[in-house]
């Protein structure tokens, strides 16, 4: 026999209280009385002088102590291990995503959540099994298949919320493995809804409790950040951001400007309901710094009031451009910003000066180094085959990524392409109706972009997106942006850093924005920094040595800024789970029930005595 | 000076009655109550033959007129009838609010002052032994006459409750020390561990036309303390530990209420008049309603 709860022993200390309540005798007041005769009837017990009775066999007292051990034992849960009919299996998935910091419910969303988990591992059977598992940017298991409530208690109050965002399909991908082939099993979701991603789930008879929580959304946010040189003078820096209202009513906040801690400008914005407001703040930046912008409107979600940004000082792009001649491609280098452009009409070595190399339909004979951009080269190791199209036509093109920000192919006829096929390390970008007519991606830390067709063999170069792609690939190439891009970490994800020199010997440490000290892990022999406990954004300070690389972490999503309850969560194209209001939980109150039985024998024993004579 | 033990109001009042005995008085001494004794009075008795050397004054002569022959006229004889109070004094009697040995004296007092007026002999009897009050309780064992009443009373303010008695013990040693018959009236509480019934059989058996008084305090009927209470009792010294609250006073009542029918079937059975009363019920009640109803006097 063992026990669920062998602190309840504890209880067991009561035992020789009820025995001394039998030995000691209570103090009595002395009164002078005529005579006794007629107080016989009356009179219990023997006089003694001494504080302490001599314990007798009384029934009473056996019985109460009886009863006492038999609370004691009933409070310790015991239990026989025995081969028993199979019970559910629940699945409890907590959100921890940003949005659940909300306080519309007090004290927030998450605490809710918890104390709804915890009523659930109340009301389970004995020969139920639960599963706890927080959802968030990535999914933690804490705590395996189990029936004991105390371990499923602590996994639940081990849970904590993050400033990531919801990415409830990787939970409900494993929920969906742990309870294959469990008839009984049950998933119980506990979250907003504000979640994405699910479109792509397939439910497929996922028996899916969906516990709305939260209760209203108000709630203004930053959704996104970004800085640049700005476009009209290169010596100051833009910065574009957009601030979400998704309340259902119109709201006024002051916006901050900080750079390095200290405030450069204020301004007040109204945004109106259910709608983004993109504002642009310049300045200009003498060195390397962090800037920071600040909502200032109180609302239910805090975590969504501040993002940073490290902006690192524009530098003069290095661009090697090897090309037998290209007067539309020539003059669109030129036209992109802090560009030092060298021209060759035929392959150089020697390019370890350049931060950018572009071979516009020339074949090399050793691969750059450098960042590249490869236009009709067909000859590469790159991928492992290729082939021409004739007259390709574009399908699609994939405007979300930097490169193709801005960018139309609409209009866009080609001759001729070469198309290669997929490969891991790489996106397609353009893409006809049979494969990719452009594609990027960064493989052992260079970054390259492949285009399959000459641009003197298409109208590309005649419309206004040539220039506007030449120069986000070249911003994108740079190794400058590319750093600064490393150094924007969104919450929930890895933390990843080239170093251009490999690292030996060096203690390396991350400083979180609470103060906490976490070892850094180095990888690809000391030449690439990783750190993942990115939960809560702020500030992060990686110590090298003596010298300090900042990197920010930040929410900016705008799902889950968009904090309204959802009433009910799609899954997939036709899947549909509405939030369950009431869902009955057999709660077990063996507990207050045995309190009670404690409490009236404690009560008889005051009361036998207080009437016995 | 204390307050005296009766009203002179209440003295008028007594002095209409006299005490009631239902058997002929048994007393050596002349006094004004009928007897089986033969002797001068105006109440006529018999007639009895006449033998030499009897006293010529008592001879019938209009019986002598008729039959010719001598005969003696026969008068009864008017003795005292003696009176006893046996009066407990132990420390028991001491208690209660008013005490209940005050209680006593005050009924002693009205008792004997009716048998004073009646020309009856007074004879107050204390228990336990006092040796310090010898002289004021031998001149307490034969009062008489109603000059005597104002000593009478006296002499009773002067006594104290004190000592603890052992109740049937004193009365059967009082009991024969006493003069026999007439009428005895026992002024005390009942409240003896060792009972009742010895003593007050011993009383019978001296022939006495015994009435039994029970006195007790009001705090003896309705006990007030309450809580977790050490008793010490007054006379013996014993203690008892009892609780004691307000939902057992009823309990308490109903357990007093059986001692008492108990004393009094006991009396009812063996022809002793019983009278009950509290401390602090009004001397009226007992004197002028319940010993008249019961014909002690009348």
């Amino acid at each position: 026999m063992s026990f669920i709860n062998p602190f309840a022993f504890t209880f067991a200390a009561a035992l020789p209280v009820v025995v001394v309540f039998y030995l000691l005798k209570r103090k009595r007041v002395v009164q002078r009385v005529s005579s006794t005769v007629l107080w016989q009837k009356f009179l219990a017990d023997t006089q003694a002088s001494a504080p302490f009775q001599k314990l007798k066999r009384h029934w009473l007292l056996i019985l109460q102590l009886l009863m006492l051990a038999l609370a004691v034992l009933a409070l310790s849960r015991p239990y026989f291990s025995t081969p028993t009919a199979q019970g559910r299996l629940i699945v409890a998935i907590l959100d921890a995503s940003a949005s659940m910091q909300s306080t519309d419910v007090v004290p927030s969303r998450f605490e809710k959540a918890r104390t709804e988990a915890v009523s659930w591992v109340d009301s389970l059977h004995d020969n139920d099994q639960m599963v706890v598992l927080q959802a968030s940017a990535s999914t933690q298991v804490k705590q395996s298949p189990t029936s004991n409530k105390a371990a499923l208690r602590r996994a639940i109050q081990t849970c904590s919320v993050t400033d990531g965002p919801t990415r409830l399909a990787e939970a409900l991908k494993l929920a969906e493995t742990l309870t294959r082939d469990q008839p009984a099993a049950e998933v119980h979701l506990f979250s907003d809804g504000a979640a994405t991603g699910l479109s792509e789930l397939e439910n497929k008879g996922l028996r899916l409790v969906y516990h709305r929580i939260g209760a209203s959304a108000d709630n203004l946010g930053l959704i996104s950040l970004d800085v640049r040189a700005h476009p009209e003078d290169p010596s100051r820096r833009a910065l574009y951001l957009g601030i979400a209202n998704c309340s259902t009513n119109e709201k006024s906040s002051s916006l901050e400007l900080l750079f390095n801690g200290q405030l450069l400008e204020t301004r007040n914005l109204v945004v109106p309901p259910r709608s983004t407001s993109p504002q642009v703040f310049t300045a200009s930046q003498a060195k390397d710094g962090i800037f920071t912008v600040r909502l200032g409107a109180k609302d239910d979600l805090t975590a969504d009031n501040q993002a940073s940004i490290v902006s690192l000082l524009p530098r003069p792009s290095r661009v090697l451009l090897m090309s037998k001649g290209n007067r539309f491609l020539e003059k669109a280098i030129k036209t992109a910003p802090n560009v030092e452009l060298e021209n060759a009409t035929a392959y150089i070595e020697n390019q370890k000066k350049y931060d950018v190399v572009i071979l516009d339909d020339v074949a090399p004979t050793v691969w750059p180094t450098a960042n590249t951009l490869a236009i009709h080269v067909a000859t590469t190791n790159w991928f492992p085959g290729w082939k021409t199209l004739s007259a390709p036509p574009i399908v699609a093109w994939k405007n979300t990524h930097p490169l193709l920000r801005f960018v139309n192919f609409d209009t866009v006829q080609i001759a001729e392409s070469l198309v290669v096929a997929s490969n891991s390390w790489a996106v397609p970008l353009v893409e006809s109706t049979q494969a990719p007519l452009m594609v990027a991606g960064e493989l052992k830390r260079q970054r390259i972009i492949w285009l399959g067709f000459d641009t003197l063999q298409s109208t590309w170069p005649l419309r206004v997106s040539f220039p506007i792609f030449i120069a986000n690939a070249i911003d994108w190439l740079n190794p400058a942006a590319s750093q600064a891009a490393q150094l924007f970490v969104r919450a929930g994800d890895s933390f990843r850093y080239s170093l251009t020199q490999p690292l030996t010997n060096t203690t390396v440490n991350a400083v979180s924005p609470d103060g906490q000290k976490h070892p850094l892990s180095l990888e690809g022999g000391g030449r690439e920094l990783v750190f993942g406990d990115t939960a809560k954004q702020g500030i992060y300070h990686v110590q090298i040595g003596t010298n300090d690389l900042p990197f920010c972490v930040n929410l900016l999503d705008a799902p889950e800024s968009d904090i309204t309850p959802r009433t009910e969560m799609e899954f997939g194209k036709y899947g549909k789970v509405k939030a369950t209001t009431v869902q009955r939980a057999d709660l077990e109150f063996w507990r207050w029930l045995a309190a009670l039985g404690l409490g009236v024998l404690m009560f008889e024993w005051w009361y036998y005595h207080r009437r016995s004579v | 000076m204390s307050a005296p033990l009766l009203s002179p109001d209440l003295l008028r009042r007594l002095e209409q009655f006299q005490l009631l005995s239902r058997r002929r008085s048994k007393s050596s001494a002349r006094g004004e109550r009928r007897s089986r004794a033969r002797g001068q009075s105006v109440e006529f008795a018999d007639h009895r033959n006449y033998v030499p050397g009897d006293d010529f004054r008592y001879l019938d002569w209009n019986l002598f007129g008729r039959l010719e022959r001598l005969f003696l006229k026969l008068y009864e004889e008017e003795r005292e009838l003696p009176v006893t109070l046996f009066l407990d004094a132990s420390e028991s009697m001491a208690f209660g609010t008013p005490a209940k040995f005050t209680f006593a004296l005050r009924v002693a007092a009205a008792i004997g002052y009716v048998a004073l007026c009646g020309f009856d002999r007074v004879n107050v009897r204390l228990f336990p032994e006092n040796p310090a009050e010898g002289a004021l309780r031998n001149a307490l064992r034969s009062v008489r006459g109603r000059a005597s009443a104002r000593g009478y009373f006296e002499r009773l303010g002067q006594l104290a409750a004190q000592g603890s008695a052992d109740f049937n013990a004193c009365l059967r040693r009082e009991a024969m020390q006493a003069q026999p018959g007439g009428l005895a009236i026992v002024l005390s509480d009942f409240l003896d561990p060792a009972g009742y019934e010895d003593g007050l059989k011993a009383l019978l058996g001296r022939g006495f036309q015994i009435s039994a008084v029970q006195i007790l305090a009001p705090e003896e009927v309705a006990p007030s303390t309450y809580g977790d209470l050490q008793l010490l009792d007054a006379e013996t010294g014993a203690v008892q530990e009892v609780t004691f609250g307000k939902f057992r006073l009823a309990a308490y009542q109903k357990c007093a209420g059986q001692y008492c029918q108990r004393l009094r079937e006991f009396c009812q059975a063996r022809g002793i008049r019983f009278f009950s009363a509290s401390s602090d019920t009004p001397l009226e009640e007992l004197l002028l309603k319940q010993l008249r109803q019961a014909e002690v006097w009348g």
